[in-house]
């Protein structure tokens, strides 16, 4: 029984930091490695509010959340905006977002340190036993929160106005902005939601185990891969993705050897990405409409 | 003076690995995150004929080129069909399982703990082990991978790659078979990042796998990127700067602990930079398309 709530607590991290990449990325059609330092800032906020400031947890949650979500509304105005009126390629866009990533995570290290940093000084409490498996209330509030951000999320993009504006701008930009979209606001939108999501991720995973600068990649590549196994651009794929997932990871640690884990996840994409490259709920990419 | 001649021996290997790309990045315009793999593959095949087989280095050379090759065009068979993000992430994903195995098999590569006391090369009785022998055969193998090079890419071969960076359904249309001439230039292009990685292994005569991570891969990358893609002599301009740059902080008295943050800060930085203002790079010629061709 154990293992399957690890599942669902993999699950519920990897679709959160998925969903928040998929919002941005399936407007702007380019990977931004930049999803992963926000992952990495949302924790190191709560760090530097909740320990060195000393404000109570109740504030430094929502403050590390803001603070995460201008953080990602700062790196589309900064720097994605003006390479988009450049119009590059989403390469350059990919390589820029490369070197951003980079440059954070190494200011991070230099400030914080490269060491394990924790803010959990409550003790130590035995887990809630539920269905014979131990699970501590963090992990129920991860399992909890993810699934009442997906709904949120997937009810936003199908009813508010920026949302629908959103799948607009994602199908045709060009059509969007003759029937009066502006463009910028919505992608900076986008860029708040994401980043918020990848934020919250950050924090809830902190939480739970410790962090330390690099811990954002991980979580993204992992985000990711569920996102292209479930198929871009669809909700309920990227659900479907995180879940597959989890449970490949999980029992392959069970059967094989926790060394392996990324290597599981990695050779489940290279599967994906040869043979079903679309994702199960995903639309077909057609290679010739050039 | 070794001082010196160490940095000119690391720029001499970041040619070689940042040529090799470039004939990929620049050439081909298909971008690669497994070439810190090709590296340590390179690296470590030549490390463990030296240390279990004994074999003469000219031997180990070969045998690292050969067995690169040849995981490259493994790697590269079913990867190239994939159209340009997902191959990149593609690449990410062999290198971060090329990770894991040098990591995890620890009888045969050593694992974490890496391989020490690899035996320095000894070509036609002439033992090199000096600073200055290394950087004559750091020089040489620079010299061939970019003779090599640039053979393939003024021969028709490298006109053909250049045609499926511009215009890859425009390639089709001419009747080339555009998989076929990607996966050949990824092998070439691994094979020739392995003669880096056989110098960096004889020359430190340690390795272990945190050489060669995802985050080498982005180095390089940086280097074909800001040098110049499209351009090999661009890759020598890159490697020039991005290695031996870093050594200024030492001068200023930087702590080692900051110093290393502030090297991949400064070169983070430099890829943004250059991606705003000059996405072809100090001498390059191809920068990854305008918009206007897709």
């Amino acid at each position: 029984m154990q293992i399957y709530f690890n599942v669902f607590l993999s699950t519920s991290i990897y679709y959160l930091v998925g969903v928040g990449f998929t919002v941005i990325y399936f407007l702007n059609k380019y990977f931004h490695f930049t999803h992963a330092i926000i992952f990495t800032s949302g924790a190191y906020f709560i760090f530097l509010f909740n320990q060195l400031f000393g404000l109570p947890l109740y504030i430094s949650i929502p403050l590390a959340i803001f603070s995460a979500c201008l953080l990602g509304c700062l790196m589309e105005i900064v720097f994605y905006k003006p390479l988009r009126k450049n119009s590059s390629s989403s390469m350059v866009m990919m390589l820029a977002s490369l070197g951003i990533y980079i440059a954070i995570q190494n200011v991070i290290s230099l400030i914080f340190g490269d060491d394990t940093k924790s803010i959990r000084t409550w003790p130590v409490v035995e887990g809630v036993n539920v269905f014979g498996a131990r699970i501590t209330h963090v992990q129920i509030i991860i399992i909890i929160s993810s699934v009442i951000l997906t709904i949120l999320v997937a009810s936003y993009l199908s009813f508010a106005k920026t949302g629908k504006a959103m799948r607009a701008v994602s199908s045709d930009p060009e059509m969007a902005k003759i029937s009066g979209i502006n463009i910028d606001k919505i992608i900076l939108i986008s860029f708040a939601i994401g980043s918020a999501l990848a934020g919250i991720g950050g924090i809830l995973v902190s939480l739970d185990v410790d962090m330390t600068p690099t811990m954002g990649m991980n979580a993204l590549l992992m985000g990711v891969v569920a996102m292209i196994i479930g198929g871009v651009g669809s909700i309920r794929g990227i659900v479907f993705g995180a879940l597959l997932l989890a449970f490949a990871q999980n029992f392959g640690v069970w059967y094989i050897s926790s060394q392996w884990q990324d290597a599981i996840a990695f050779g489940i994409l290279l599967i994906f990405l040869m043979l079903k490259p679309e994702g199960f709920y995903g639309k077909k990419l057609r290679k010739a409409e050039v | 003076m070794d001082y010196i001649l160490h940095i000119l021996i690391l720029i001499g290997i970041y040619t070689i690995l940042s040529v090799s790309l470039n004939l990929l990045v620049g050439y081909t315009g298909i971008l690669s995150m497994a070439h810190a793999a090709f590296f340590g593959v390179g690296a470590y095949v030549a490390a463990l004929m030296a240390l279990r087989f004994n074999s003469p280095f000219i031997l180990n050379i070969f045998l690292a080129v050969i067995g690169t090759s040849i995981i490259g065009g493994i790697i590269g068979f079913p990867s190239l069909r994939i159209k340009d993000d997902y191959f990149v992430i593609a690449t990410f994903a062999f290198q971060i399982i090329m990770f894991s195995i040098l990591n995890n098999l620890v009888d045969f590569t050593g694992g974490p703990l890496g391989l020490p006391g690899i035996p320095q090369p000894v070509i036609f009785g002439i033992a090199i082990t000096t600073h200055w022998s290394f950087l004559g055969l750091t020089t040489v193998l620079a010299l061939f991978t970019y003779w090599s090079a640039n053979r393939i890419v003024k021969s028709p071969f490298g006109r053909v790659l250049k045609g499926l960076r511009e215009n890859e359904v425009f390639a089709m249309s001419a009747g080339k078979n555009v998989t076929a001439f990607k996966i050949k230039i990824f092998m070439v292009s691994a094979a020739l990042a392995s003669l880096g990685g056989v110098i960096y292994a004889t020359y430190i005569t340690y390795i272990d796998p945190t050489s060669f991570t995802v985050m080498e891969s982005i180095f390089i990358i940086s280097i074909v990127i800001i040098g110049g893609a499209g351009n090999l002599k661009g890759s020598f301009v890159g490697a020039v700067v991005l290695v031996a740059l870093p050594e200024v902080l030492r001068f200023i008295g930087m702590p080692d602990s900051i110093a290393a943050n502030m090297r991949q800060i400064l070169y983070g930085g430099l890829l943004v930079a250059f991606m705003l203002w000059r996405p072809q790079g100090f001498i390059g010629e191809y920068s990854f398309g305008r918009n206007n061709g897709k």
